[in-house]
């Protein structure tokens, strides 16, 4: 069989601690988890130090010295990545670009997660009518196309930023929440929590002190996930004209090349450098959301 | 001698260093006789069995010894020819072991069909024979494993097993996770068959009562080593080897007093470490210095032990009957 | 039998939902709540036609009642600036968007499933630590960025296919089996379905690798070894007919979820699916068709999910066949 142990979850005390430990541990133990928090951290450190790296404003209209609009200029010492059709410094707009995706990607997760877990918790430990009705809500959330619901909320609400996380994280919980559930029912049955219960705990502290602990590497699992899926969103909504403009977002970037033509220009330097950020910030998702279902469900891996 | 196993030597390597499953084990098969492997889960009696299949794990390998079966060394090719035709195997739970998207029925003909040579019509009508056997109705070729009862899913792969009508059978477990009433039935079944046959048999177990029940001789494994050899009767009624001592004591349903059920303290050594001497030290009330020097086998030649007290067997037989004994564990065993 | 039943009540309450959900929603937008099928774009018997059709002067509750009513008969009202029949409208374009589907899917399942199996055979050696993670980055990028790559290097660059569209102009056809078939068609879809199909293999190829991975550790499989078939037997008849299941069910799924997951990449090739209905519907505020495109894909997913939920019944006989004594 293939040999996957759970980990003995703490028995004495709060076992929020050597969770903690251990989720905090892991990524120096995976390699790609490892890559992960780095590229985290450097994007992280761009989006904080983006007026030092980039001295130029996205959105300023340049002209060159001659007094031309300076559309489309290729890339060089001045402009390491060129300019954009209106005469706007690509390169300035990966960097804050950057603050944007960051902060779409951070608060979908964390709103994904809380609501995720919660939802979880509660459904998993209570069950009954609170159990069945949670999940009739998240079964509804998840039968609603993903892509063409949050289109349609923005392009009616609104588009802006906050309305797409929005759709996003009321289309993402779900699944974390159904996941967390199940894991919560096979807790629930272990002796500790047994035991907890026949001492008199309440319902509400063992779910807190004992069961959520061991929940938290799944949330992060989910959030991990949900960065990635709330930042491919946003550039999608943007790519499709629904972003919100005031922002420089990638997905905006890639927008607008397309509408200016870019590809047929060849401008690669244009639309290439958001998609590659793009791909790392998620990926680097990936890697680390791997990384925390190791923590959960290790693998015996080798012999 | 059907099967002679000569000090064979099973490693596995593990990220923690190399774990000698089965350390020098030396056994045989008589010719048409039941052989039973007795001894705790991690003692290599499975290991070993598995070896002789030619289907270790990946990680493992035969470092040492021979496996000789009908006189012929068994080495890679000839292991891969006999497979199923002279030597099968009946797993501990046969739910695990047939693929569940196929009907019973179609895994039986596959065997006849692509290991044994025979056409599809008559391998059907071998597999109906084969479910008579074992006591099973035909209609149930047709069934998916999951369609079957514990005991009925045994007596699929006990006629699974003699398929292509092979000399020697090796029973890893193959009562075990069924209840006791069930049990006797399909150790009835594998009894009959066995006469019918003439089939030699390996019955691997960790129950000693399975053992008195069915087998003809016993090899009692501790520790990757055979630590007592012997006919069933013989072994079981006058054990020579502390630790055949103590597990007889465990099951007391074969001894006629009511005796209380007495435990072996303390746990098999990991196979990791170097070990020297007889490994039963820690855990033997009769253990002595000298004793972890070395443990070689002694005894006449049908009954053997691996005990250096050998000589004084009856004294200590009767002291292991007294559950105190095995309470206190012996003042050098302590140190 | 009965659980089929259970499946599909529970897809169909799934729909049930979303449509309400989108009742409401559409209701709730800027404008009166004759807005969702009036609009002075149409004319005064368009306009007299859609207030009867849809009880638009009578209570919320009616409306709703209406509404579904309708919905099953396939009246959705008309487009505001096609001025044409919603449904009409959505018939022409699914096709197009079924076959952009399916195509991609069947490709990227097959490779998937065999670079899978493959990677998982290969277990341990440097080619599959560095394919797990390549894949994964497929996974990452956004589809239509993928998209926009390919077009600027196949198309524009090397002019080697079509720059969008499903037709080039001038082309003429006897009948929709006949367009569908040319070349041009065929021709047209390449790049679509070249950038699906690399976006949408990452799902099969690790799902196939993981399972086989686990199912080769099982007990049966060495059984299989014992009883001394041959490899091939053990890997193809067994290992893999076990790790398919849940890749079959993976494939229905996939259905489902691409339909409204190629909103983006219809609108860079300006492939002519419902995808791209939808985003235009929504940009110029042509609520009946919006409402009638998103309805669509959802219907399609529910459908996918019935389906998926029935494959799984049919191909696992643990399910298919109940316990007997």
């Amino acid at each position: 069989m293939a040999e996957r142990a759970e980990p003995a979850p703490a028995r004495t005390g709060w076992p929020l601690l050597p969770v903690l430990r251990r989720m905090a541990a892991m990524p120096l133990k995976d390699p790609f988890a490892f890559a992960g928090v780095l590229i985290y951290l450097l994007f992280a450190l761009v989006a904080l130090f983006a007026a030092e790296l980039a001295p130029l404003d996205p959105m300023e209209i340049l002209f060159t010295k001659a007094g031309k609009l300076a559309a489309n200029v290729p890339p060089g010492a001045e402009f390491p990545l060129g300019t954009t059709n209106l005469g706007r410094d690509i390169y300035a707009q990966l960097i804050y670009g950057t603050r944007s995706a960051l902060a779409v990607g951070l608060s979908a997760a964390i709103i994904v997660a809380t609501v995720g877990t919660i939802v979880g918790l509660v459904a998993g430990y209570f069950g009954g009518t609170t159990d069945a009705v949670l999940m009739r809500i998240a079964d509804m959330a998840l039968s609603l196309p993903f892509l063409p619901f949050v289109i349609v909320l923005t392009g009616f609400l609104g588009a802006s930023t906050s309305n797409i996380v929005l759709a996003v994280a009321l289309l993402l919980w779900p699944n974390s929440a159904r996941v967390i559930r199940s894991q919560v029912l096979t807790l629930r049955e272990r002796a500790y929590v047994e035991a907890a219960r026949v001492t008199g705990a309440s319902a509400w502290r063992i779910l807190f002190v004992h069961i959520a602990p061991n929940i938290l590497p799944l949330s992060f699992v989910y959030a991990a996930i949900a960065i990635g899926w709330a930042i491919i969103t946003e550039a999608s909504v943007s790519f499709l004209g629904f972003g919100d403009s005031g922002s420089v977002s990638w997905g905006m970037m890639l927008q607008d090349a397309f509408a200016s033509q870019a590809l047929s220009r060849g401008q690669y330097a244009w639309f290439v450098p958001p998609g590659i950020c793009i791909v790392l910030v998620v990926v680097a998702g990936f890697f680390i959301s791997r990384g925390y279902e190791e923590v959960f469900m290790p693998r015996l891996r080798g012999r | 001698m059907i099967l002679e196993v000569d000090n064979l030597q099973i490693h596995y390597s593990t990220r923690d260093g190399t774990a000698r499953a089965v350390d020098g084990a030396s056994f045989v098969v008589p010719e048409g006789r039941i052989v039973g492997l007795v001894g705790e889960s991690g003692c290599g009696k499975t290991t070993a069995v598995r070896a002789i299949m030619g289907v270790l794990a990946e990680n493992g390998r035969q470092a040492g010894g021979r496996i000789v079966f009908k006189g012929q060394a068994m080495d890679e090719a000839t292991t891969r020819r006999l497979r199923w035709r002279d030597i099968a195997y009946v797993p501990q739970s046969a739910m695990s072991s047939l693929d569940p998207v196929y009907t019973v029925g179609s895994q039986l003909i596959e065997v006849l069909t692509k290991r044994g040579g025979f056409s599809r019509t008559t391998a059907r009508a071998r597999s109906v024979e084969l479910f008579d056997l074992v006591g099973l109705n035909e209609r149930r070729l047709a069934d998916y494993p999951h369609q079957f009862s514990g005991g009925m899913r045994q007596r699929a792969a006990i006629a699974m097993a003699l398929a292509l009508e092979p000399s020697l059978l090796l029973a890893d477990e193959p009562v075990t996770a069924l209840d006791v009433i069930v049990q006797r039935q399909i150790l009835d079944v594998l009894r009959s068959l066995q006469q019918r046959l003439k089939v030699s048999m390996v019955l691997v177990t960790h129950d000693i009562s399975v053992v008195a029940y069915l087998c003809d001789e016993v090899v009692v494994m501790y520790a990757g080593q055979v630590v007592e050899s012997g006919p069933v009767r013989e072994v079981l009624a006058r054990p020579r080897h502390p630790y055949t001592m103590g597990l007889r004591n465990a099951f007391p349903d074969l001894l006629s007093d009511a005796l209380e059920l007495v435990p072996i303290g303390g746990s098999p050594p990991d196979l990791r470490e170097p070990l020297s001497g007889c490994r039963f030290v820690p855990r033997c009330p009769f253990a002595q210095p000298a004793c972890s020097l070395d443990a070689a086998m002694s005894g006449d030649g049908v009954h053997q032990s691996a005990c250096r007290r050998d000589g004084e067997a009856d004294t200590l037989r009767t002291a292991a009957l007294d559950p105190r004994t095995w309470q206190r564990s012996s003042s050098f065993a302590m140190s | 039998m009965r659980l089929v039943l259970e499946r599909f009540t529970h897809n169909a309450l799934a729909l049930l939902a979303v449509t309400t959900i989108l009742f409401f929603m559409f209701r709730l937008m800027p404008g009166t709540p004759l807005a969702a099928f009036i609009n002075e774009n149409l004319n005064a018997d368009q306009q007299q036609a859609m207030l009867e059709q849809f009880g638009l002067d009578r209570p919320m509750w009616q409306q709703y009642f209406i509404y579904l009513a309708n919905l099953l008969q396939g009246e959705m009202g008309l487009s505001f600036f096609q001025r044409r029949p919603v449904m009409t409208i959505l018939l022409e374009v699914l096709p197009n968007s079924v076959i952009l589907t399916l195509t991609s899917l069947i490709i990227a399942y097959i490779f998937g499933v065999l670079a899978g199996a493959w990677l998982a055979w290969k277990r341990g050696s440097w080619i599959e630590r560095a394919a797990v993670p390549a894949v994964l980055a497929t996974r990452a990028a956004p589809e239509f960025w993928i998209g926009m790559v390919l077009l600027a290097l196949l198309s524009f660059n090397a002019g080697w296919f079509p720059s969008g569209g499903a037709s080039s102009p001038g082309m003429a056809y006897s009948s929709n089996w006949d367009r569908i078939f040319s070349l041009d068609y065929v021709h047209h879809l390449a790049l679509p379905v070249l950038t699906l199909a690399l976006y949408l293999q990452g799902l099969p190829l690790l799902l196939m690798r993981s399972n086989m991975l686990e199912v080769m550790h099982e007990e049966f499989v060495t059984m299989a070894r014992m009883k001394g078939l041959s490899e091939w037997r053990i890997v193809i008849g067994h290992a893999a007919r076990n790790a398919l299941l849940p890749v079959v069910t993976a494939f229905a799924l996939g259905v489902g979820l691409s339909m409204g997951g190629n909103v983006v990449i219809e609108t860079v090739f300006s492939w002519p699916g419902i995808g791209r209905l939808l985003v235009q519907a929504v940009s110029v505020h042509d609520y009946p068709l919006a409402q009638g495109a998103f309805l669509m894909i959802a219907l399609v997913l529910a459908l996918m999910n019935f389906v998926a939920d029935l494959l799984y019944m049919v191909l696992d006989p643990r399910v298919s066949h109940g316990r007997k004594s």
